[in-house]
C-alpha cells in the first residue's frame, strides 16, 4: 500500500513531513510520487497565505472524487485556521495538528483502516512502528481512544495546543537528503505580528528540550550531515518558556562544543530569529564556534519605525542597528539576510524610502521581499489593503534593484578568492553543478561530476554576478574547513 | 516565565459596565501564574474569532480580568459584552514581554503612558507591586474613559483629556510630553495606538531620550 504527501509553505512543514514520512512508513506505507497509486493521501498544509489554503480545497475536491473509484484515505495537518480547520472536518477523513502525529497509527486503527503491516504479521516490522514511536508518550496514545473525527467538535479548544508538541519531536525523521538536515528546536509563535496569523495555526512558543536537539545535531555531524538548520517560528526565541532550560545563546553554545569536539564538519544555521531576540551573546556564540556557520538571516520587514510599529514587530531601528552592529563587529565575515514586506497597509513613498536606504546601511546579501497581501487570520486582514498592486510591484522592483547592486558589489570583491562550498545540486545548465559557501551565497561550477553532491568543495571564484558567484573547482575537502574571508 | 500555561475553558464570574462601551471581563483564573503586563488569547467558547487582552487584574487576585471597549462592527467584542456568569471563554496564554523587573523598578524612575483601554497592563503592574516608583499618563477623551482611577495615587496620575476640561492636564498625551520632563535615567513603558506610541517615541527622542529606555505595547 502507497501513500501521497503533499507538503505546503516554510522549511517548518518541510521538516515536519520527514516525521510524518517515518510514522507512515512505519505502519508499512510506502512512498510514491504518484498521487494516482497511492490509498493514502495527505497534505501539510499552510494558513500563512491564501495561495496554499487554495490548493489544499483543490486537492481534496479531487481525491474525493476519486473516492467513488477506489479505496483512499485522506488527512490533513500543518498550519490551519480554525475556520479553515472546520471546512476540512467535512472534507478529510482525518484532521489532526501536528502535535498529534504520534496517534495517526492508532487513529487509523480505530477507523478500520488496514495498514500493511496490520495485515502482516511480521513481527520484526511491528517493532519498526515501535521503534518509531519509541519515545511517545503512551499516556497519550491511550488518550487518543476517541474517535478521530471527533476530536475538534465545538467542546474541545479552537486554538491550536502546543501541550503535545513533544511528541512529534520524539519522533525519528526520515531526512530527505543524505546531506542537509532541518532540525526543529522550536514552535509557535507569541509576537502576534499585526500581518502574520501564525500564532493562530501554531500555537504559543514552546521550546524543544536541548539535550534533544543536541543528540539530534550531534547524530547528524557524525553521520556526515554537511548542512543542519535549526528550525522554528522564532528561533531565538528558544527557552524563554522554560526557566530551567539553557537560553538560545546557550544552546548554541553546547553545539559549537560538539562541533569543536568533532572536528567541525558541518555548517549549522539557524532561521528564523527575530530582532527582538537577537542578543549579544547569541552573536558571540556564532562567531566563537566554527560549526556555526557565519550567515544570519535578520528579518527587518521595514526600515520606518511607524511601519513597524504598526506590524507590532516589537522591535525598531535602533534596535535592529545594535544587532547588526554586533554582527559586524564580532564576525565580519558574515553575510546577512533579510526579509521586506512592501505595501503594507498604509506604507507611504517616504516610508518606503527609509526600507530602501536600510538596504545601503545594512549591506545584504539576500533579501526575500513580499509585496503585502492580507492573510486571513492576522490583524492585519481587518484593515483596508489600501496600497495599490502597481505601488507594491513598484517598490518590490526598486528593491530587487537595490539588492541586486549591493549584492553585485559584494560578490564582484570575492573574484580571485578560494571558498569553501558545499555542492547541493546539478545546474539546470549542463555541465555545472550549484551549491553555496558558508555565508549561502549561492555558487555554480563547470563540473559534470555528480559524485561531488553533498560534497564540501574548494571553489576558486572567477566570476560573479548579481545574486550568485561561479568559480572552478580546486580540490575536494575531506570535511575539513578552510577560513572564509569575504573582503 | 516560570511554566508554559496552556490553553483552557474558564468560567465567567462577572462583567462589569464601566460606560457604555467598556466593560470588565473577570473569570477564573484557575492559579495560571503569569507575569504582570502579560496578555491573554480569549474567545468565547466554540467561537473561532480570537483576540488579545492584556491582563487586567493584579498578580494577587484569584480571578483575571481583562479590560474591553467593545467595537460595535465587531466580531468579538459584542460577544464577550454580553457574556454573562458561568459562560465559558477559551483562553491561551499567558503570553507577551510587556512586563517590568524589580531590578529595573529599583534602579529607574517609571513612566507608563497609556491612551484608553491600553492602560490595562499598568493597572495590573501597580495591583502586583504597589510600592513601584512610577507616574501614570493616561490619555481620554472624557473624564469617564479613566478607568480604575482609584487605583492610582493622586501625586503620581495625570489625567489628560482630549475632549473636555475634567483631567488633570487638557489635551493628549502627546501635548503632555512635549512640555513635560524627564529624568534622563526614566524607562518609558507605552501602551494603546500606534500612532500615539509612534507619536511619543518621536517625542521623548527629540528630548534625548534614547529608544532602548522605551517598550512599547500596540493595541489595534
Amino acid at each position: 500500500m502507497k501513500y501521497h504527501l503533499v507538503v505546503l509553505g516554510c522549511q517548518m512543514n518541510m521538516s515536519d513531513s520527514e516525521r510524518v514520512k517515518s510514522v507512515i512508513e512505519s505502519m508499512g506505507f510506502t512512498h510514491t510520487d504518484n498521487e494516482d497509486e497511492a490509498s493514502l493521501l495527505g497534505v501539510l498544509s499552510c494558513s500563512v497565505r491564501q495561495k496554499p489554503i487554495d490548493k489544499v480545497y483543490n486537492r481534496i475536491h479531487v481525491w474525493n472524487r476519486q473516492k467513488n473509484k477506489r479505496n483512499i484515505i485522506t488527512f490533513v495537518s500543518g498550519c490551519v485556521l480554525p475556520d479553515d480547520r472546520e471546512k476540512f472536518l467535512k472534507l478529510f477523513d482525518f484532521v489532526f495538528p501536528m502535535s498529534e502525529l504520534g496517534e495517526f497509527p492508532q487513529m487509523l486503527r480505530e477507523y478500520g483502516v488496514a495498514s500493511p503491516l496490520s495485515l502482516s504479521q511480521d513481527r520484526e516490522s511491528t517493532h519498526n512502528v515501535e521503534d518509531v514511536l519509541s519515545e511517545v508518550e503512551t499516556k497519550s496514545k491511550k488518550q487518543s481512544l476517541l474517535n478521530p473525527l471527533t476530536k475538534y467538535s465545538a467542546s474541545k479548544p479552537v486554538l491550536p495546543n502546543n501541550k503535545d508538541i513533544f511528541q512529534l519531536w520524539n519522533v525519528k525523521p526520515q531526512y530527505q537528503s543524505e546531506f542537509e538536515a532541518y532540525v526543529p528546536i522550536q514552535n509557535g509563535c507569541d509576537k502576534f505580528c499585526s500581518f502574520c496569523a501564525v500564532p493562530y495555526t501554531r500555537g504559543r512558543e514552546v521550546s524543544r528540550p536541548s539535550a534533544e536537539i543536541i543528540d539530534e545535531v550531534v547524530q547528524l555531524m557524525k553521520n556526515g550531515y554537511k548542512s543542519i538548520t535549526l528550525l522554528g517560528q522564532n528561533v531565538n526565541s528558544y527557552g524563554l518558556d522554560r526557566d530551567e532550560e539553557l537560553s538560545f545563546a546557550e544552546l548554541l553554545t553546547e553545539i559549537g562544543k560538539a562541533g569543536d569536539s568533532l572536528q567541525n564538519p558541518s555548517w549549522v544555521y539557524f532561521t528564523s530569529p527575530h530582532p527582538r531576540d537577537m542578543s549579544r551573546d547569541v552573536i558571540e556564540a556564532i562567531a566563537k564556534y566554527p560549526v556555526l556557520a557565519k550567515q544570519i538571516h535578520l528579518p527587518l520587514q521595514s526600515g520606518d519605525d511607524k511601519v513597524l510599529i504598526k506590524m507590532n514587530r516589537k522591535h525598531n531601528l535602533d534596535r535592529y542597528r545594535e544587532s547588526v552592529a554586533d554582527i559586524r563587529e564580532l564576525i565580519p565575515q558574515a553575510t546577512l539576510f533579510t526579509d521586506i514586506i512592501v505595501g503594507f497597509t498604509g506604507e507611504t513613498e517616504e516610508q518606503f524610502m527609509n526600507t530602501l536606504q536600510c538596504f545601503d546601511e545594512f549591506q545584504y546579501n539576500m533579501a526575500y521581499i513580499a509585496m503585502y497581501s492580507p492573510r486571513p487570520g492576522a490583524q492585519s486582514y481587518r484593515w483596508e489593503d489600501d496600497i495599490p498592486q502597481a505601488t507594491k510591484k513598484d517598490r518590490l522592483k526598486r528593491l530587487s534593484e537595490k539588492l541586486e547592486e549591493i549584492s553585485a558589489a559584494y560578490n564582484h570583491r570575492l573574484l580571485g578568492k578560494e571558498l569553501q562550498v558545499l555542492i547541493r545540486s546539478t545546474e539546470r545548465k549542463t555541465g555545472f553543478l550549484s551549491g553555496h559557501t558558508e555565508g549561502k551565497l549561492v555558487t555554480r561550477i563547470k563540473s559534470k561530476d555528480q559524485s561531488l553532491i553533498g560534497k564540501f568543495v574548494k571553489v576558486k571564484i572567477t566570476e560573479s554576478a548579481d545574486l550568485s558567484i561561479a568559480g572552478e573547482l580546486v580540490t575536494v575537502l575531506k570535511d575539513k574547513r578552510i577560513p572564509v574571508s569575504a573582503d | 516565565m516560570s511554566e508554559t500555561y496552556y490553553h483552557n475553558m474558564h468560567k465567567v464570574l462577572q462583567v462589569q459596565h464601566l460606560t457604555e462601551h467598556t466593560f470588565v471581563v473577570q473569570f477564573e483564573r484557575k492559579e495560571m501564574p503569569f507575569i504582570p503586563g502579560q496578555h491573554l488569547v480569549v474567545g468565547k467558547k466554540g467561537d473561532k474569532e480570537f483576540r488579545q487582552y492584556s491582563i487586567y487584574s493584579g498578580l494577587n487576585d484569584p480571578h483575571f480580568e481583562i479590560l474591553v471597549r467593545e467595537v460595535e462592527t465587531g466580531l468579538v467584542t459584542p460577544k464577550l459584552k454580553q457574556l454573562k456568569p458561568g459562560d465559558e471563554l477559551e483562553i491561551n496564554g499567558p503570553m507577551g514581554y510587556f512586563t517590568v523587573s524589580e531590578q529595573r523598578c529599583l534602579n529607574h524612575p517609571i513612566v507608563m503612558i497609556a491612551t484608553g483601554t491600553g492602560i490595562a497592563p499598568f493597572n495590573s503592574w501597580v495591583k502586583s507591586f504597589p510600592d513601584m516608583n512610577y507616574k501614570m499618563i493616561h490619555g481620554v477623551r472624557k473624564a469617564e474613559e479613566a478607568y480604575g482611577i482609584d487605583r492610582y495615587k493622586k501625586d503620581r496620575f495625570v489625567l489628560c483629556t482630549s475632549q473636555e476640561k475634567s483631567g488633570n492636564f487638557n489635551g493628549r498625551v502627546t501635548d503632555y510630553l512635549q512640555k513635560a520632563y524627564f529624568p534622563s535615567n526614566t524607562l518609558f513603558y507605552l501602551c494603546g495606538n500606534s500612532e500615539m506610541i509612534f507619536d511619543a517615541m518621536e517625542l521623548l527622542k527629540d528630548k534625548g531620550l534614547n529608544t532602548n529606555q522605551m517598550f512599547a505595547e500596540v493595541y489595534f
